[in-house]
């Protein structure tokens, strides 16, 4: 629905000389450092749409594991008591946390779930329950994560001073900073995401979390900029992870000056396209005016 | 003409089934594949039926499934996913083919777990072979000998019924049956037995000869199954009727979303299977939490 007004609106932006030139300046607009300081706007209409997802997914996926005659399962699943369904929920949680502390030793591997497992006080059987195993670990640390940004957001008020810019490099850093613990077992975490089979979700969680930054810092929009503020954010939260993992300074400094150093460039980037665009009109405003002047004159003749 | 018989007596079968679907699979209990037994009759003549395969178990397995029972054992294990220091129970695995595959499994692990900590508790892995048949808790020994498993502290023969195991409560981190409770008579007591034995956390998986769907398929199978199976038992093993109460017995166990129903209501949690070669085989698998 948004990419067809996109397209309808590109459309017409080609249609029409003027309107070429602004277009561009809009899809960066966001980025302008006087935003109004910390409005709390009612979430755009893409924003619930992930979280809900989420909720649906995990209630569906202790049902799931075979491929064939899923309605069947699925009928299986309603019929069963919730609670039961939530309980298992609840186990492959403590497990799952449990395992954490044994991450760093172990990696991100079915020997942490095992000594998490062994934690909690549950058989390690459990273990083998758990779908995509080592995947579902770095999941479920990126949830725990997301939600522990969440609350640091909603509790604190440290953001309120800050401008735009600072603001969204704050946000990054507290992410990032929760991933330090791990930090030489994170390139495995990273291969773990990439692989095909996880690529959907961990590409989807990345997508909440750089949404959620951009809701904590303050932002309301809801139509083509969304697109590139997320792409351009993501892009900057993605490359200052994997800088971090090389990092060996003392207490990640280049890594925060590295991502400073990005925000900074982005902003720039969108003052030059806004300079760019105003040039472009400016010549086409001239071009036009010259030819409207050389059609008159060959008409006139 | 011989699939026509087969069609006919799955027919007979169905009608006989469908109508009073509550009380089925208590009926089910004193089937003896199409024949009706009386209960205390039904394991003593499955007992016969074992006596009289295991000599030939092993190839005629091979010769039925073309080889594939290796590859559902070994998903079945991979299911379950094993682990040093792991207390396993495999019911009807006289032969020792899951329980070998589970001790490989959990060596491999370990070496592969060796700087992480978790080799250390490989010696406390235990492995009990439960099967109420002695010649073939028979077969298995002597395959351990051949397989080098003789000297191994970690394998435990035991002869018990799965209906009455001589396990604690609590005690075992999986339970798994291969082609086993089929033949059992109260499925109900064995799924309550199972549950018994598991630790909080344990998994139960069971391998079993299910129910095919797929309508051309189930013709193709049904008739390998009633004209094929029989007759090379026939040849191989000379033994015409144990074949032919195995594949009634197929035609006879619970489909997959009712046994699932059976193992929810033995008290497991996150009941799921999965079908293999089309439903010929389901691994169902559950949590006791």
């Amino acid at each position: 629905m948004l990419s067809s007004a996109a397209t309808r609106r590109f459309l017409s932006a080609l249609a029409s000389r003027h309107r070429v030139a602004t277009a561009a300046p809009s899809a960066l607009r966001c980025f302008s450092t006087d935003a109004p300081p910390l409005p709390t706007p009612p979430r755009g209409p893409s924003e619930e749409q992930p979280r809900e997802q989420k909720e649906t997914s995990a209630g569906a996926s202790p049902m799931r594991a075979s491929e064939d005659d899923g309605s069947a399962r699925r009928q299986r699943a309603g019929s069963r008591t919730t609670d039961g369904a939530g309980k298992y929920e609840e186990e492959q949680a403590r497990v799952l946390r449990a395992a954490l502390p044994h991450v760093v030793r172990m990696g991100w591997s079915e020997s942490a779930m095992i000594a998490g497992a062994r934690d909690a006080g549950v058989s390690p059987a459990i273990v083998g329950s758990i779908p995509r195993k080592e995947a579902a670990l770095v999941e479920f640390f990126m949830d725990d994560c997301l939600q522990k940004l969440i609350d640091k957001v909603e509790s604190g008020d440290e953001l309120k001073d800050l401008i735009l810019s600072n603001r969204l490099g704050k946000l990054i850093r507290i992410r990032l900073k929760m991933q330090a613990p791990y930090i030489s077992k994170w390139p495995q975490a990273l291969s773990i995401q990439a692989q095909p089979a996880n690529l959907r979700t961990s590409f989807k969680q990345r997508a909440e979390l750089v949404d959620e930054i951009w809701h904590a810092a303050g932002d309301s929009g809801s139509d083509m900029d969304w697109y590139v503020k997320r792409t351009v954010l993501g892009g900057i939260y993605s490359t200052t992870e994997v800088y971090m993992v090389t990092d060996h300074s003392l207490e990640f400094r280049d890594t925060w000056r590295f991502l400073d150093r990005c925000i900074k460039d982005a902003f720039d980037l969108q003052k030059t396209v806004q300079e760019a665009a105003y040039l472009a009109e400016a010549v086409g405003a001239g071009m036009g005016n010259t030819m409207q002047g050389f059609v008159n004159r060959i008409l006139r003749r | 003409m011989a699939l026509q018989r087969s069609r006919c007596k799955l027919a007979n079968s169905l009608k006989f089934l469908l109508p009073r679907s509550a009380s089925y699979l208590h009926s089910h209990a004193t089937s003896f594949g199409f024949k009706e037994v009386r209960e205390e009759e039904k394991s003593k003549l499955v007992g016969n039926v074992f006596s009289s395969v295991a000599s030939n178990y092993d190839l005629m397995n091979d010769l039925m499934s073309i080889g594939l029972h290796r590859l559902w054992k070994d998903r079945l294990v991979t299911k379950l996913c094993p682990f040093p220091g792991m207390k396993h129970l495999d019911v009807a695995g006289g032969t020792g083919d899951i329980a070998f595959r589970v001790l490989e499994h959990i060596r491999s692990v370990s070496r592969r777990a060796m700087q992480d900590g978790l080799a250390e508790t490989e010696e406390q892995t235990q492995i009990y072979i439960c099967d109420i048949n002695p010649n073939m808790l028979n077969i298995g020994k002597k395959r351990a000998i051949e397989r080098g498993f003789a000297e191994d502290r970690y394998l435990h023969w035991v002869e018990g019924d799965a209906e009455a195991l001589s396990f604690e409560d609590e005690s075992m981190d999986g339970y798994t049956i291969g082609f086993g409770i089929r033949n059992v008579t109260h499925i109900e007591k064995a799924l309550a037995e199972a549950y018994r034995v598991l630790k909080r956390g344990g998994r139960f998986l069971c391998l079993e000869l299910s129910h095919v769907e797929y309508p051309v398929f189930k013709q193709l199978y049904d008739y390998y199954s009633f004209s094929v199976i029989p007759a090379v038992g026939e040849l191989v093993a000379g033994d015409r009727e144990s074949y032919q109460y195995l594949v009634e017995s197929i035609r006879r166990f619970p489909n997959q979303d009712a046994f699932g129903r059976m193992i929810v209501d033995a008290g497991f949690q996150k009941v799921e299977y999965e079908n293999l070669v089309g439903g010929v085989v389901a691994i169902h698998s559950g949590l006791k939490l």
